[in-house]
């Protein structure tokens, strides 16, 4: 047990295990983490093997790497507990009495002749010191005295609070891992789903999508209400940026897309033998709509890709589910007979132009498509966001604690020699010693001045 | 006066001081590190106009793409030299950071870099971006004063003057490192946790910071407790400072990941 103890003590151990930590975060900023496997071996051919054994893949959530943090967060723990119970003692509950041998150890000292007997001297130096917002211990009695002034004692423990809070945020993170839910929501405008893991669900009343006047995304808001037993409990538009949270869960805006299922299309059919002929037709997805005309029967788009690309085994495909190059499969019947079958495509009207529909001659235009938005907002319940913040607020503290408030003490030891009273001052400040030096000297003038 | 003609004028502004500076230290009269002092501050004052005239025409925190990052870098590695000087005197370390301050401008001002204020994409319409990326940068500009101070430790010949830039090296240390870790992981962790729903994804610039934040911590630790000052100490910061420039840099061009904005 002690020699654990001992091993976790040392500060090379935290210094190894800096090194190793932001080494092998190196390497998890090289290799591409989680991926599959295909890619792996496309990039790294034999190794990739080997790799994905070691976890190099998913590093950052590998055991080793989590025994390194386990590691420093023993090491932190440790060397935090073996250095504070010296340092609490120094702070609060020092002893102003010293022996003269540390005194004049002390790097900034100074003697000074006070006016006056012992009480009177004492109690000069007291108010001197107070003034200058020290906090003044007094011991001993007859003819010698000793004085301690400590100012900024929190200034001791910087360090301490920076650890304890990087040993909550440390804890914070494996309750997150442990215990937080999360899982995305895709919701059509009207739609309720239930909340996976939550007693509420969540129905989308609204969703669209603010442009700028240049054409980029500004903002996507989905306005959704919280339904529990059946009943709405509150409504609130979400934004990137602007979560719902709700009983412990948070919904976040993180996608969105359209559902192509069930496209509103308008294809309009032209003759360029007749320029007044012109038909528009709201045909849906694999149905057949009944024309009256001499040339055919009916007219059909029996299939419609929002993103028209043309795949492996030349396959038509849907490259995205964004609408960048919508095509329609437009499909003309005489009776029975189908007479034409061609792609339309919005983007590129030319390729609809003049076809050969049994003896006519046919133009088919995908003139506009439109399909219902859905949202995904990504819902999460992270018990161990708020260890995170108060693990931050812990660090923030301990670093102006540990930089810009530094303890200082000084010692004053007085003896009465013929009627007056002689005082030797130590003075101790862990940074900034110039400042320090010149509010020690500035001290002692006052207490050598008569009046 | 606009905006492009401001910066035009801070660039001569710095460069004139870097000029200055350098005469300064190799003169050695010292009343030339103060006309180099004002030139730098007043280039600083026309630098800060130019960045008030961009928010107010693109509405929004002037540091959303490389460009506008760049040139805030350079403001903040400018007034984190002015502040360092009006406290330490480091007259020899002001020419550099100036060069420094000089390269950024002029990397921001190359045609490489798209100027046009765009829109914010909604990732990015949160008062979290100004305080993320102010502080963040902030912290950055002292660990770059840091970093030359410790290069010219690594040159100096007399132990005044290592003595002098060891302690410049860890103030401005003292200064960068809790700036850097307010700003890039703690209001990082806020705003991811706000916009993403997550406050660390192990995203490569993310995991960059952190790698930084372990350097420096390395930097304190050999030096506090270990006592390490000097070239090691000196070594361990110029290695902070890289980690830090390739969290800022490097990372947006070599390697992938959630931060892809700027």
């Amino acid at each position: 047990m002690k020699s654990i103890w001992k091993f976790f003590e040392s500060v090379k151990l935290a210094i190894i295990l800096l090194i190793l930590l932001a080494l092998v975060s190196v390497l998890g900023t090289l290799i591409p983490q989680g991926r599959d496997a295909a890619e792996y071996a496309a990039r790294y051919g034999n190794l990739s093997g080997l790799l994905i054994k070691l976890r190099l893949t998913g590093l950052y959530h590998s055991p080793w790497y989590l025994a390194l943090l386990f590691l420093i967060g023993m090491n932190t723990i440790v060397c935090t507990l073996a250095r504070f119970g010296p340092k609490w003692r120094r702070a609060f509950r020092p002893s102003p009495e010293v022996d003269d041998k540390s005194l004049q150890a002390m790097r900034i000292k100074n003697r000074a002749r006070i006016h006056g007997p012992l009480p009177a001297a004492a109690e000069k130096a007291r108010e001197a010191l107070a003034s200058r917002r020290y906090r003044v211990k007094t011991s001993g009695e007859g003819r010698r005295l000793a004085i301690l002034a400590q100012k900024r004692r929190l200034g001791w423990f910087g360090s301490d609070t920076v650890h304890v809070g990087l040993l909550i945020i440390l804890a914070g993170g494996v309750i997150s891992g442990v215990t937080s839910r999360r899982g995305a929501l895709e919701l059509r405008v009207g739609q309720t789903v239930d909340v996976p893991h939550a007693m509420f669900r969540v129905r989308l009343d609204r969703f669209e999508t603010e442009y700028y006047p240049q054409g980029a995304v500004k903002a996507w808001k989905s306005t959704v209400t919280v339904v529990e037993n059946d009943a709405p409990v509150l409504t609130r538009v979400i934004e990137v940026n602007h979560p719902l949270t709700y009983k412990r869960f948070s919904f976040y805006q993180t996608s969105y897309g359209w559902d192509w299922e069930n496209p509103r299309l308008e294809i309009v059919v032209k003759k360029p033998s007749d320029p007044a002929y012109l038909k528009s037709l709201f045909p849906k997805v694999g149905e057949r709509l009944a024309i009256e005309d001499p040339d055919f029967t009916h007219l059909a788009v029996s299939r419609f890709v929002p993103d028209f690309v043309i795949g492996e085994g030349n396959e038509v495909q849907t490259r995205s589910l964004s609408p960048d190059n919508p095509a329609a499969l437009v499909e003309v019947w005489k009776g029975e007979e189908r007479v034409y079958s061609g792609w339309t495509f919005a983007r590129y009207p030319d390729f609809g132009e003049g076809h050969k529909v049994g003896q006519a001659s046919l133009s088919f235009v995908l003139k506009s498509y439109e399909a219902p938005q859905y949202s995904v907002l990504e819902a999460a319940k992270d018990p161990g966001a708020t260890f995170i913040w108060l693990g931050c607020i812990f660090v923030t503290t301990g670093f102006f604690l540990a930089f810009y408030w530094p303890p200082r003490e000084i010692r004053v030891v007085l003896e009465e020699v013929q009627g007056r009273s002689e005082a030797v001052l130590g003075g101790f400040a862990s940074k900034n010693r110039e400042a320090f030096e010149a509010e020690f000297e500035l001290l002692v003038e006052s207490l050598r001045r008569t009046t | 006066m606009t905006e492009a003609t401001l910066f035009t004028i801070t660039f001569f502004l710095y460069i004139l001081s870097a000029l200055v500076y350098l005469v300064s230290i190799f003169s050695r009269k010292d009343k030339w590190a103060g006309v180099g002092f004002v030139l730098a501050a007043a280039g600083l004052v026309l630098h800060t106009g130019a960045l008030i005239l961009r928010t107010v025409v693109s509405r929004h925190a002037p540091f959303t793409n490389m460009y506008e990052s760049l040139s805030f870098l350079a403001w903040a590695t400018v007034l984190a030299l002015i502040v360092l000087d009006r406290k330490f005197r480091i007259p020899r370390i002001a020419p550099y950071a100036m060069l420094i301050a000089v390269g950024l401008v002029a990397l921001a001002s190359s045609p490489l870099m798209p100027k046009e204020a765009t829109p914010l994409v909604p990732a990015l319409q949160s008062y979290w971006l100004w305080l993320h990326v102010s502080v963040t940068l902030l912290g950055e500009a002292f660990f770059a004063v840091a970093f030359i101070a410790s290069l010219l430790y690594l040159r100096s010949d007399t132990e005044e003057k290592k003595l002098k830039m060891d302690s410049v090296s860890y103030r401005a240390v003292a200064v960068g490192f809790p700036l850097f870790t307010l700003g890039g992981l703690v209001f990082g962790m806020v705003w991811a946790y706000k916009a993403w729903g997550t406050y660390w994804s192990w995203d490569p610039k993310e995991v960059w910071s952190l790698i930084t934040w372990f350097v420096f911590a390395l930097y304190l630790h050999t030096r506090i407790v270990m006592g390490w000052k000097g070239k090691r100490s000196a070594l361990i910061a110029i290695i902070g400072f890289l980690a830090a420039l390739f969290t800022y840099f490097g990372v947006n061009y070599l390697l992938s990941g959630l931060h892809s904005y700027a």
